[in-house]
């Protein structure tokens, strides 16, 4: 099963196709931030290119958003780290993932699950971009800088203002 | 280690920023081998993602180099050359040797269209002086280690070494490794050896520079050695086993600042 989401960005509209089969707690925990607003008016914070596009944890003007719980690494779910997958971003720690997620701008094989060790478990991927992948292109290429102590914040906010399931 | 017996700063070889360039990155330690798969893909996608003007790798890109002939169609040298030529088709790429492949050598550097950096190098961009090293010349505590560095570096054993079929030195090159993991085993974090921070200052001096980039100590931060003499250590990369780890280093008319490859 998939739910789909709209993720209705300042550069364009992303659909998303959630895997709540293979990623029920991170879908979950998605569904539940967007349900409530939080991802309303929030930037993508941090972009590589040729890397990854993150966001869902910002608001504008680089104000960090209080988050719930972290939740459970579903990285050994079988998804790969493909370019226009969306993962679970988190910190060093395995399971310490909250509202903050990230779009692959390339295949990240370096990402994906290993082992159920702290050296080995990767990062939770839970859904692709099925339409509006030029988007993600789009944002992936803006101009980026430092701002507010952090490196690669697009210089002109990339606001999502609403992620609503369809 | 009293102040006489301090290396005296190399010969400099000095390079310039062209005047149109905005970003230069630089990055080391990445340590790269058939058995890092993970960690050659991220290293292959920053090259080709990467908008610097200019790459800088300042040493131990390779976990091992025994010679420029290793890089033959089906090995791992040859395709790790294929991505350096592209990568030097999309920008200025540097290389300075590091403790693990100081082998590479003019005829790899030229097929790929690389740069060689010698070790110092002194760059000059949007008015700074920064001095660019690997690092392990610097790391005076470890005597044992600084002999061993004098002898492979000597143009004798080199001539020597590389007449040697490549399966010999293939596995000399093993050996060595091995007995240099088995000492790191026997230390702790606290014992491993930094660079000197005199020598580092005098060689800074020396230069007429105020900021010095190494890597080698695996130990990525910035740091003031000394009123008014700052160094950048860069951090090492692994992507095939977590925490992971690829940094970069960017310098830009506004300074320095890091960026990390992992999410």
């Amino acid at each position: 099963m998939t739910k789909t989401v709209e993720m209705t960005t300042s550069a364009g509209v992303l659909r998303i196709e959630l895997d709540d089969e293979k990623a029920p707690l991170s879908v979950a925990n998605f569904l539940a931030y967007a349900a409530k607003g939080h991802y309303d008016n929030t930037v993508f914070h941090r972009v590589i290119k040729g890397f990854m596009v993150q966001g869902g944890g910002f608001a504008p003007g680089m104000k960090q958003k209080p988050t719930d719980a972290a939740i459970a690494n579903e990285a050994n779910n079988g998804l790969k780290n493909k370019h226009y997958t969306l993962a679970m971003a988190r910190t060093s720690a395995p399971h310490s993932a909250t509202a903050q997620f990230f779009i692959n701008a390339t295949d990240n094989t370096f990402l994906d699950f290993k082992s159920e060790s702290p050296q080995g478990w990767g990062y939770a991927v839970f859904g692709r971009v099925v339409s509006g992948m030029d988007i993600v292109d789009a944002i992936e290429r803006v101009s980026t800088g430092r701002k507010g102590g952090h490196d690669d914040v697009p210089l002109e906010d990339v606001l999502i203002q609403r992620v609503v399931v369809v | 280690m009293s102040s006489n017996t301090l290396p005296a700063l190399p010969a400099l070889y000095e390079i310039e920023a062209n005047a149109a360039w905005r970003r230069i990155e630089f990055i080391s330690d990445l340590h790269l081998s058939a058995q890092q798969p993970r960690t050659t893909a991220a290293w292959t996608d920053y090259l080709v993602g990467s908008q610097a003007d200019a790459i800088f790798i300042l040493g131990d890109l390779f976990e091992v180099w025994i010679g420029d002939d290793a890089r033959q169609p089906g090995r791992f040298e040859w395709s790790a050359a294929e991505v350096l030529v592209d990568a030097a088709s999309r920008r200025t790429m540097g290389f300075m040797a590091g403790n693990r492949d100081f082998l590479v050598g003019a005829a790899m550097l030229k097929a790929c269209g690389v740069a060689a950096l010698p070790d110092p190098t002194l760059l000059s961009a949007w008015g700074q002086r920064v001095l660019l090293t690997h690092g392990d010349a610097l790391c005076l505590g470890d005597e044992a280690y600084q002999a061993f560095r004098r002898q492979v570096r000597s143009e004798a054993w080199r001539h020597d070494f590389l007449l040697q079929p490549l399966a010999t030195r293939e596995q000399q090159a093993r050996m060595m490794r091995d007995a240099s993991q088995a000492s790191q085993r026997r230390q702790t974090a606290a014992d491993w050896v930094d660079v000197d921070a005199a020598a580092a200052v005098g060689w800074m001096n020396a230069a007429g520079s105020r900021e010095l980039i190494h890597g080698h100590t695996h130990r990525p931060g910035s740091e003031v050695l000394a009123p008014g003499y700052t160094r950048h250590v860069l951090s090492d990369w692994d992507c095939d086993s977590e925490p992971l780890r690829a940094q970069v280093l960017r310098l830009t008319r506004d300074g320095f600042t890091r960026v990390d490859l992992v999410p």
